[in-house]
């Protein structure tokens, strides 16, 4: 143990901070630094940092290789043979067991991003995680449905397969660059039921509209298994600053849910902060409740760096990564 | 009329189609068809996008969108039938020759538009004809420049 004081040593175990993690003694005016009252350890990043907090979370740290994932867009590939074609082409497909209409490509020959039949929408290239959370919404078709943060449009274009284009879409991104992306996808799709803008999700009560089921696929911090570089560039200030939008988010989003309306929050980030610990705050402050899901995952941790939160956090499903990328859904409704 | 520009486009290629005006919609030389129940929910005016995208018009010119292109292909509208390597390198961007059209249906003059569609019926675009496309002729020439495809959704992606 080095020499830092217990208040110190408390606070920083109570943010899943091992404080006596990668310490020689040449690093104590830094540890001193980083423990001035205003910024205390928040500036602290580096794998062995996070693996650290994945440890006392429960999971090992291990090297992901994601394979590339489809979904077949239903709507436009029925009646078209579509696994049959791909692997004629040499793009061999396997099942995804917990996905419905996820694939797995084996060995591809040829890019499946640059096949005529992705070119005419009959397929997207989604990561199997993501494709979880859309699946979560009960019936889908002809409702009324609010995408928050929608682009570059993988859920939104998931949304509207299954709703088989009826109903309507309001998908809403901050980033006029992503909405070119988030409109070239829908197009490519053959989308019809989607009106996009460009608005903050925490602007939505403008809109006046009750939604039957809203996703809110929030801004996150994201995880390793899709950048390298994702341990040298996040902070636990950058977590905290990301969950405290979330928050933002979610109480805005769900001002606009509809009485008997459903609401899926998921996030890419592996951060108790982004997941667990907003939804315990959700349920606390929001009048939500966590509904039981059946999906691939682990239940939600109800146990944080010593801290014990809502034991209905359980409901929600936590995904580390091995096949997939790492996950977060949750699915709530109003209390 | 807000779609004369979608109306007159499609004329080029020897049908018809109604638009409902008011289910038109037009944002910055734009145009999308939306149903009433999107319609509803359109309560801002900044929309980025809308239902079913159209084509835009830029400088004067209408360019389709494949949504539209696809629309006409099930209308009746001319267009030709190719084999899977002429398919391949059209969606690349490269034009047609007589040898590698399998069918054509409808009107096939030079110099008018024509939809290329793929073995199984999907259009892959339109070209302009530019040489002889009768059942005969078996060339080497270009029988049909590439005007647009849908290759284009990967080359706006570089950019």
């Amino acid at each position: 143990m080095h020499n830092v004081d217990n208040d110190a040593h408390s606070r920083l175990q109570c943010q899943g901070i091992n404080p006596t993690f990668n310490m020689t003694p040449v690093d104590l005016s830094v540890f001193e630094k980083l423990l001035s009252p205003n910024r205390q350890v928040l500036t602290v990043s580096g794998k062995e940092f996070f693996q650290d907090r994945y440890k006392q979370l429960g999971w090992e740290l291990r090297e992901i290789k994601l394979r590339q994932t489809i979904r077949i867009n239903n709507t436009n590939a029925q009646g078209k043979n579509l696994i049959e074609r791909l692997n004629s082409l040499g793009v061999p497909l396997q099942k995804i067991p917990f996905l419905q209409s996820g694939y797995w490509v084996l060995d591809s020959k040829v890019s499946a991003g640059a096949t005529a039949e992705y070119l005419l929408g009959l397929y997207s290239i989604q990561e199997a995680a993501a494709q979880i959370p859309v699946s979560l919404f009960s019936d889908l078709k002809g409702k009324k449905v609010l995408d928050c943060a929608a682009a570059p449009g993988g859920k939104t274009v998931q949304l509207a397969d299954t709703m088989d284009n009826t109903g309507a879409i309001v998908a809403l991104d901050v980033d006029k660059r992503r909405l070119t992306a988030l409109g070239n996808h829908l197009e490519r799709c053959r989308i019809t039921n989607t009106v996009v803008y460009l608005m903050d999700a925490r602007q939505t009560p403008l809109l006046n509209i009750p939604f039957d089921r809203v996703l809110v696929d929030a801004p996150c911090s994201g995880n390793f298994a899709g950048d390298r570089d994702w341990f040298k560039n996040r902070t636990l200030k950058d977590i905290q600053r990301n969950a405290a939008i979330q928050k933002e988010i979610l109480t805005k989003a769900s001002e606009c849910l509809s009485r008997n309306g459903e609401l899926v929050y998921a996030t890419c980030s592996l951060e108790p902060e982004e997941n667990e610990l907003n939804m315990d705050w959700a349920i606390k402050h929001l009048n939500l409740q966590i509904q039981e899901i059946s999906s691939y995952g682990q239940n939600g941790l109800t146990e944080i760096f010593g801290r014990k939160i809502d034991h209905s956090v359980a409901r929600c499903r936590r995904v580390w990564p091995n096949e997939t990328q790492g996950f977060f859904v949750a699915k709530l409704k109003r209390s | 009329m807000k779609a004369k520009a979608v109306t007159n486009f499609v004329a080029t290629f020897g049908v018809d189609i109604i638009l409902n005006p008011d289910l038109i919609v037009e944002k910055n030389g734009r145009f999308y068809m939306v149903d009433a129940v999107l319609r509803s929910l359109m309560v801002r005016a900044d929309f980025f996008y809308a239902g079913l995208f159209l084509g835009k018009v830029k400088e004067g010119k209408f360019f389709p969108s494949f949504n539209l292109l696809s629309m006409l292909a099930k209308k009746n509208a001319n267009r030709i039938v190719v084999d899977r390597k002429a398919a391949w390198l059209f969606i690349c961007g490269r034009p047609l020759f007589a040898k590698s059209v399998v069918r054509v249906f409808g009107s096939v003059k030079k110099n008018t538009n024509v939809l290329v569609l793929n073995e199984f019926g999907e259009c892959l675009g339109f070209g302009r004809i530019v040489g002889d496309l009768s059942p005969k002729v078996y060339s080497d020439e270009v029988a049909v420049r590439n005007v647009s495809d849908v290759g284009d959704f990967l080359r706006r992606e570089r950019f």
